[in-house]
């Protein structure tokens, strides 16, 4: 066993430190160097074509901000729904003991609510979000 | 101007461009293929510092024009140049982009240089690969030589850096001399060889026997009985067809007499093979003729027979009722006789252009319009810029006056395999409507038909669908040769057969890696290519070409067979199914291919014999039809062979039929080779055929034929006839209407991808845009087979 160093560890002067504090400097100076030089170097020669969106050569049709139907979002808040309520199955799972029958009743009460909550989604075909030709 | 010595700053960024090219590839037609090729395992692109090509102008500073320019898609090119990183380069590739090539018609730009400054041409149709690479070498030389880059660089004057040259005009600064540049002076002689102006027409006086005549068989007796029994006069048989029985049919009672044969005649015509129109305005003989003649192509599946009506039609802009209401399919062929030969349909849902741009004036395919882009008016950059493609928010489906997004997928897009553009309406992920715009790859060949002797115009056939090669000219060789009567010797229909054979496999190895590639699989790209490389080999020591062989002839073939031919053909044999089973393993087991492939893109059987849809598509609805059983020809009613079928009518059935149909080539190319008969490879009818070169050495008679059919071509017995056998991707069939002159009256080219393609909206409802990719995949069709 070696003795403890005099020096604290956190001491700028430690050699490794140092050597990486060296290093973060020299990547940030090549970083901006290069950066900057691009900027001086590079030739913007901006047009009318190359600002236009690329849709296989074509002039698109029509704007992309649209109200797009996203029913894979239904399906994740369905997700998030459940994923929230399971967390109360987990803190009774932990309590099982102390709680006793009467927590377990209570709890059993509230999983059969969510099945019944599920049932009537998938019903209702709140989950079928694929395209209607797969539904057929 | 003396160029000043570079620098070395100027050294500097010259080493570093010239070693990380960009190129982005924008294919066109059959040298796209050979572009492609460059990257596989052969050629390996990559080796000269030019990585993968990309399709979007966004990642490219070297666009590579591959193919011919069609002025309907010159627009998107003059795009996505201007879309490219600053500065860029231009290499042009193969005739057809250099000058326009073989293609001096209606619709082709002769050459990009008209619309783009251009670093380097690869001369060749198509050029090899190793061109390709070689002209990638050569821009590497120019930027090295050439470029003085650093006084741009840093913002100073002077200096110079990407493409310089300058755009060419057409008669102003480039030659638009069909004859070629240094011509000018000596004025052209004669007339062109299509009527209504041709004059001194030899044929005239030259004497040909009959056409070919057939004898009708039972059933079809009965059908011509049943049909004149029911419609009386309205319906007239044609004396002596040549091919299959044949009516005249009034104009107004065409539908009748259709709807007749689809539902209640014995055998019931099924399908609509084709529908097209003939100008009969520059006949030699023009008493008892009409204006124009619709031409209907019926066929039966069981027993296979086909028939064809004839309507004639009168007056400058004819009118005809729409057989949309029966065939469903009808739809495009009536939209393609309106718009190349200005007949009008009543009744047709949507009767507008369909191959020409709407910018477009007249009908190209009528008599007298110019069939050379010649003849017409340069095409210069200000018409690249101001006609672009349609919008597609005027033709976009299933929008109900919602908002929705509108999405073109192509024309110029990795998924499309060709120049063509579906105009997709979406409900978020989900395909509602669809509309496809096609014609960005019409070469004009039919009109080029009129243009070419009988003989001359086997080239042309090759480039109808440039992955099948010989197979097209299966078709019209056929359908000449049974206009003429033309005997085949034994060894010439199997030396056919064998290369029929090559090519469905060389066809069917690009369907398989583009389709894996499709979705998501980039491994069998480089396996598959490998042996379509030996394929491309034997037809090479075979042809002495790659893709376009042009190698056979009416008659015949153009040469026997090589030696070592044998040696090759077996070594191939032997390999090739090991390796196909090994390439199968990586997709057929594979999960991601099959979530992908089955139950997508279901097209049930009736839907597709009501749209014609035709080959491999067709087989995997569950119909065991082809033509090599239905209607044999060129001997292949002696071949050991079975076709595949499948009955779910997906992707995943289409994959497997032509992945088991690979395997049936095999056992044909097998039996092909090993029972080679001897014998002539060309017929002794030396009246029609090219003779054989040492009879043309020898006697005087042989010698006079071979200068009449290889100059002026010979005379055909006047008559029309039509013959279609199965290449790779289907029925392709050839109608040919002879006037009696030493070249085609009207040749018509029916393309199996043409009604294949017109079902996708029908098979892409409901499915999801990422779907569609893989339903374009499963169909394998090619452009230039759909717009001719």
């Amino acid at each position: 066993m070696h003795p403890l160093s005099a020096t604290p560890w956190y001491s700028p002067w430690e050699s490794g430190l140092f050597s990486l504090a060296v290093f973060t400097a020299m990547v940030l100076v090549f970083i901006v160097a290069m950066l900057a030089a691009s900027a001086w170097v590079g030739q913007r020669r901006p047009s009318q074509e190359k600002t236009r969106a690329y849709e296989s050569g074509v002039i698109p049709t029509g704007s992309a901000r649209l109200k797009y139907p996203v029913p894979f979002y239904l399906v994740a808040i369905f997700f998030l729904l459940f994923d929230i309520e399971g967390a109360f199955i987990f803190s009774w799972a932990v309590a099982f003991r102390e709680l006793g029958w009467e927590g377990w009743l209570q709890m059993s009460f509230f999983i059969v609510l969510l099945l019944a909550g599920l049932a009537y989604v998938w019903k209702k075909g709140g989950l079928a979000w694929g395209p209607t030709r797969k539904k057929a | 101007m003396i160029e000043r010595p570079p620098n070395v700053a100027d050294l500097l960024i010259n080493w570093a461009r010239e070693n990380s090219l960009w190129p982005m590839f924008f294919g066109l037609s059959c040298c796209f293929v050979e572009e492609a090729v460059t990257f596989t395992a052969r050629y390996d692109m990559a080796r000269f510092g030019a990585e993968v090509l990309r399709p979007s102008p966004r990642q490219a500073d070297l666009l590579i024009t591959a193919g011919t320019i069609f002025k309907k898609i010159a627009p998107v090119i003059l795009r996505l140049y201007e879309q490219m990183a600053e500065p860029r380069w231009v290499i042009s590739m193969g005739s057809c982009s250099n000058s326009g090539g073989m293609f001096d018609a209606y619709a082709v730009v002769q050459g990009i240089n008209q619309i783009l400054p251009v670093d380097v041409y690869i001369p060749g149709c198509p050029p090899r690969p190793e061109s390709v690479l070689e002209s990638l070498v050569t821009l590497q030389k120019k930027i090295r030589a050439k470029e003085r880059p650093s006084r741009a660089i840093f913002n100073l004057a002077g200096g110079t850096q990407g493409t310089t040259g300058p755009v060419l005009v057409d008669e102003v600064t480039k030659s638009r001399d069909p004859r070629g540049p240094g011509m000018e002076g000596i004025p052209i002689r004669g007339t062109a060889a299509t009527p209504p102006e041709f004059w001194q027409n030899r044929s005239e006086l030259m004497w040909a026997p009959p056409a070919n005549r057939i004898v009708f068989t039972l059933a079809e007796n009965e059908l011509a009985h049943a049909l004149t029994g029911r419609f009386g006069a309205a319906v007239r048989p044609e004396p002596h067809p040549a091919d299959m029985p044949s009516f005249e049919v009034d104009r107004e009672r065409v539908t009748d007499v259709l709807r007749f044969l689809k539902h209640e005649a014995a055998p019931r015509f099924r399908r609509l093979e084709d529908l097209t129109a003939v100008d009969e305005s520059a006949r030699q003989d023009r008493r008892g003729r009409p204006d124009y003649t619709l031409v209907y192509h019926l066929t039966a599946y069981d027993p296979p027979t086909r028939l064809r009506l004839k309507v004639p039609l009168h007056g400058a802009d004819p009118v005809a009722p729409s057989a949309t209401g029966i065939w469903p399919s009808a739809g495009w062929y009536e939209r393609e006789a309106y718009d190349l030969m200005g007949v009008r349909f009543e009744g047709h849902p949507d009767l507008r252009r369909i191959l020409m741009p709407d910018e477009w004036q007249g009908h190209p395919l009528r008599k007298g319009t110019p069939g050379r882009a010649t003849e017409m008016a340069p095409y210069t950059l200000a018409d690249a810029r101001r006609n672009q493609p349609r919008d597609a928010a005027l033709t976009a489906r299933g929008t109900d006056g919602r908002e929705r997004l509108i999405l073109n997928v192509g024309p110029h897009h990795v998924s499309t395999h060709g120049l063509i553009r579906y105009i997709v309406t979406l409900e978020g992920e989900e395909i509602v409507g669809m509309d496809i715009d096609i014609g960005y790859h019409h070469r004009c060949q039919e009109k080029i038909g009129e243009r070419q002797t009988w003989h001359q115009f086997i080239p042309y056939t090759n480039r109808v669908d440039y992955l099948a090669g010989s197979c097209n000219d299966m078709s019209y060789v056929m359908a000449v040769e049974t206009l003429a009567g033309i005997k085949v010797p034994e060894r010439a229909q199997v030396i056919r057969v064998l290369l029929c054979e090559l090519f469905r496999l060389s066809n069917h190895l690009v369907w398989f890696s583009t389709y894996a590639h499709d979705l998501g699989a980039m491994a069998p790209n480089f396996y598959a290519f490998r042996e379509r490389e030996m394929i491309m080999d034997i037809v090479e020591l075979i042809t002495g070409g790659r893709l376009h062989p042009a190698w056979f002839r009416l008659g015949g073939v153009a040469a026997d067979l090589p030696e070592g031919w044998k040696q090759a053909v077996d070594d191939f044999v032997r390999i090739f199914p090991k390796a196909l089973d090994e390439y199968e393993t990586l997709t057929r087991h594979n999960p991601i291919f099959k979530a992908r492939s089955r139950g997508v893109g279901r097209l049930s059987l009736e839907d597709a014999i009501d749209w014609g849809v035709t080959g491999p598509n067709l087989r995997a609805c569950g119909l065991e039809w082809d033509l090599r059983k239905a209607f044999p020809y060129s001997m292949y009613d002696q071949f050991d062979f079975e076709i595949p079928t499948a009955t779910a009518g997906d992707c995943y059935a289409r994959y497997l039929v032509r992945v088991e149909e690979m395997r049936q080539s095999l056992k044909i190319i097998r039996q092909a080779a090993a029972n080679m008969p001897s014998g002539r490879y060309v017929s002794d009818q030396y009246r029609y055929v090219i003779p054989e070169r040492a009879d043309m050495l020898k006697d005087i008679e042989s010698l006079i034929h071979h200068f009449i059919n290889v100059t002026r071509g010979m005379k055909m017995p006047p008559g029309d006839a039509y013959a279609a056998s199965e290449v790779p991707r289907g029925e392709q069939g050839y109608y040919v209407v002879s006037d009696g002159l030493g070249h085609p009256y009207r040749l018509r080219i029916r393309g199996p991808g043409f009604a294949n393609v017109q079902t996708v909206p029908r098979i892409a409802a409901g499915e999801t845009i990422a779907d569609l990719i893989s339903i374009f995949g499963s169909l394998d069709y090619i452009l230039p087979d759909i717009d001719r």
